[in-house]
């Protein structure tokens, strides 16, 4: 799986949101996306995602331009979640999990064994194995995300586009939802590139690190060499340093609060 | 459909037989009473193909026909009001609430007025109408409104408040021209379009269910090709794309449909306002979670409603009988506000 974009710009009226956008993702490889707010991330992975059309470059999956392939075809592709999506009212977590399989099951046939493997495997892969009955709305924020991200991986897709997975929860459910990524990357090979506003959750699960700013990618390399940049405080425009608490951990940021600093 | 067996904590497996039952019931009521009494022993006979004169006129001529038309338009306002609730992701729509009815009650009103009044200005009954191009003419009218609204809401993005609100909108618009035309027709014929308007099924022949029935074969065979997009299609736009939909195309497919479903009944039986709000709302509270079940609930709900209905309104006015546009208007207000409290 080869999955990239290159030059790749939306704008939104004369508004630029994205600007010259590079990267790529590998098999199996995490990458995290971060910025300020309005740095461009939803829009960077709703268009890699092909939701909106780029007004300049393009994005590719194995050779081929996304923006000539249908949604079907994309989708056996890119499964991607945005920020807090809503489900219809009254509707179950095995039904929400089953509209994963769309894009795989003919409009005149119906669902194969291949299916209902595929949505067994992600129910069981998020924990929601009990849950099928269930409906969304009883759900707790975290099992509501799970059954969302289930829904992604009965897509089959290898390429997983993940906006926010970890916003609203709470620090439990943000670790569960981040054990699950990294394990679908490392046990399925899925390649992940989520948008994230925790820079130390980003530093220790993701492979690569990608900081946008005002659209434009203002870095992109390995947690260790994000550390050493220096681009954090002045991107967020916060103070604060990398400390080392673990030998073997990624770095961890540690910021300073200003009212600390005026005491 | 495996999801309604598994469930034994909840009465949701028995709605859908029991609603059928209630079908039946309803069909056998509306044929069994009506203004003119008729002996049960003579009915079952005009059933059995040897009954009197009398009550073979009544029956096979009179009742049959207009119980049939009037399940057929139940099916399509409920199916109609269906498929526009969910892929507007909104409560409140309905054929008549997004402009369509009034797209084809203008359409039909003004095909009236070119067809009757210029070539025959003496004819004053709807039976005499040239009823044959109605469900069609009515189905151009509602495919045209169904168009504008969907170029409004299209122009940027399709939010359901967006999509809504440019419905009422057009469907003032349409409404006003309909009726001021319908006005200044004199007054002979005002009367029975002033009838046709309210939703009628007063004088229905086989005729006009024969029209209606193409329509509604073809309604309802469309509709489980398009089961799995409608499905998606209640998510918003960018999860049911990234599901793989392709959201405009099954969008105006589903939005077409629900026009022709709709318009084509405003055509035979005018506008039967709420059955294709209330309906679906309806066969939602008793399928709750289990999705598959709706559609088959909206069905059976759509033909009981119009057929109890339509027999509340020839009872209670007796010969002067009461419209059942009027009559769904009267009992789905109530129904309405219930289901309203009761949604977050």
């Amino acid at each position: 799986m080869a999955f990239s974009c290159s030059r790749l710009s939306v704008a939104y009226g004369s508004r630029k949101a994205l600007n010259d956008f590079n990267i790529s993702l590998g098999a199996g490889e995490i990458r995290a996306l971060i910025g300020p707010n309005g740095s461009g991330k939803s829009t960077a992975l709703q268009a890699l995602a092909g939701l909106i059309a780029p007004t300049e470059g393009m994005v590719e999956i194995d050779g081929k331009v996304i923006g000539s392939m249908s949604r079907r075809d994309i989708a056996r592709h890119i499964a991607f979640l945005p920020q807090q999506p809503a489900a219809p009212d009254e509707m179950t977590v095995g039904q929400l999990v089953r509209q994963g399989r769309f894009a795989h099951v003919g409009l005149f046939k119906s669902y194969g064994p291949k299916d209902e493997e595929a949505i067994d495997w992600a129910l069981e892969s998020t924990g929601l194995a009990d849950f099928t009955d269930r409906s969304l709305k009883e759900l707790s924020g975290g099992e509501r995300q799970r059954a969302w991200i289930s829904a992604a991986l009965a897509q089959e897709a290898q390429i997983l586009l993940l906006d926010e997975p970890t916003s609203y929860l709470d620090i439990g459910y943000q670790i569960e939802v981040l054990d699950l990524v990294h394990r679908l990357s490392r046990e399925k090979k899925v390649g992940i590139i989520m948008a994230i506003h925790d820079i130390n959750q980003a530093m220790s699960v993701c492979d690569h690190i990608t900081v946008l700013q005002q659209g434009t990618l203002a870095f992109d390399g390995d947690p260790a060499a994000l550390a050493e940049s220096g681009l954090i405080e002045q991107v967020f425009r916060v103070k604060g340093r990398f400390v080392q608490i673990a030998p073997h951990a990624p770095p961890h940021f540690d910021v300073e609060l200003a009212r600390w600093g005026q005491a | 459909m495996t999801d309604a067996l598994r469930d034994r904590g909840h009465a949701a497996g028995w709605f859908l037989p029991a609603t059928i039952v209630l079908a039946l019931v309803s069909l056998v009521l509306a044929v069994f009473i009506g203004v003119v009494d008729i002996p049960p022993s003579d009915i079952l006979a005009t059933l059995a193909g040897h009954g009197s004169p009398e009550a073979r006129s009544i029956i096979m001529d009179i009742r049959l026909p207009r119980i049939v038309t009037g399940i057929l338009a139940g099916i399509h306002f409920a199916v109609a009001g269906l498929i526009l609730q969910q892929i507007t992701r909104n409560r409140l729509a309905d054929p008549s609430i997004m402009g369509i009815s009034q797209g084809a009650t203008l359409a039909v009103a003004l095909f009236l007025l070119l067809t009757v009044y210029i070539h025959d200005p003496g004819s004053n009954t709807l039976a005499e109408l040239p009823l044959e191009w109605m469900p069609a003419i009515g189905m151009v009218g509602g495919l045209a409104a169904g168009g504008v609204i969907y170029a409004l809401a299209l122009h940027r993005d399709l939010g359901p408040l967006r999509i809504t609100i440019c419905g009422i909108a057009v469907g003032a618009v349409l409404h006003a021209p309909a009726i001021s035309l319908i006005a200044g027709w004199g007054s002979a014929r005002i009367e029975i379009l002033l009838e046709w308007l309210s939703g009628s099924l007063y004088a229905r022949s086989w005729k006009h269910a024969v029209f209606l029935l193409p329509f509604t074969i073809a309604g309802l065979a469309a509709l489980p090709l398009l089961s799995r997009p409608l499905d998606l299609l209640r998510f918003e736009a960018p999860v049911a794309r990234s599901f793989g939909l392709a959201y405009r195309r099954q969008f105006t497919l589903a939005l077409v449909l629900s026009c022709c479903l709709a318009a084509s009944a405003v055509g035979v039986v005018g506008p039967i306002i709420f059955v294709g709000l209330i309906v679906p709302h309806l066969a939602r509270f008793m399928a709750r979670r289990h999705h598959s079940l709706v559609l088959p609930l909206t069905i059976a709900l759509g033909a009981i409603v119009v057929t109890l209905g339509d027999l509340t309104g020839r009872l209670l006015g007796q010969a002067e009988e009461i419209p059942i546009g009027v009559v769904t208007a009267i009992c789905g207000v109530p129904v309405l506000i219930f289901l309203l409290r009761r949604t977050p």
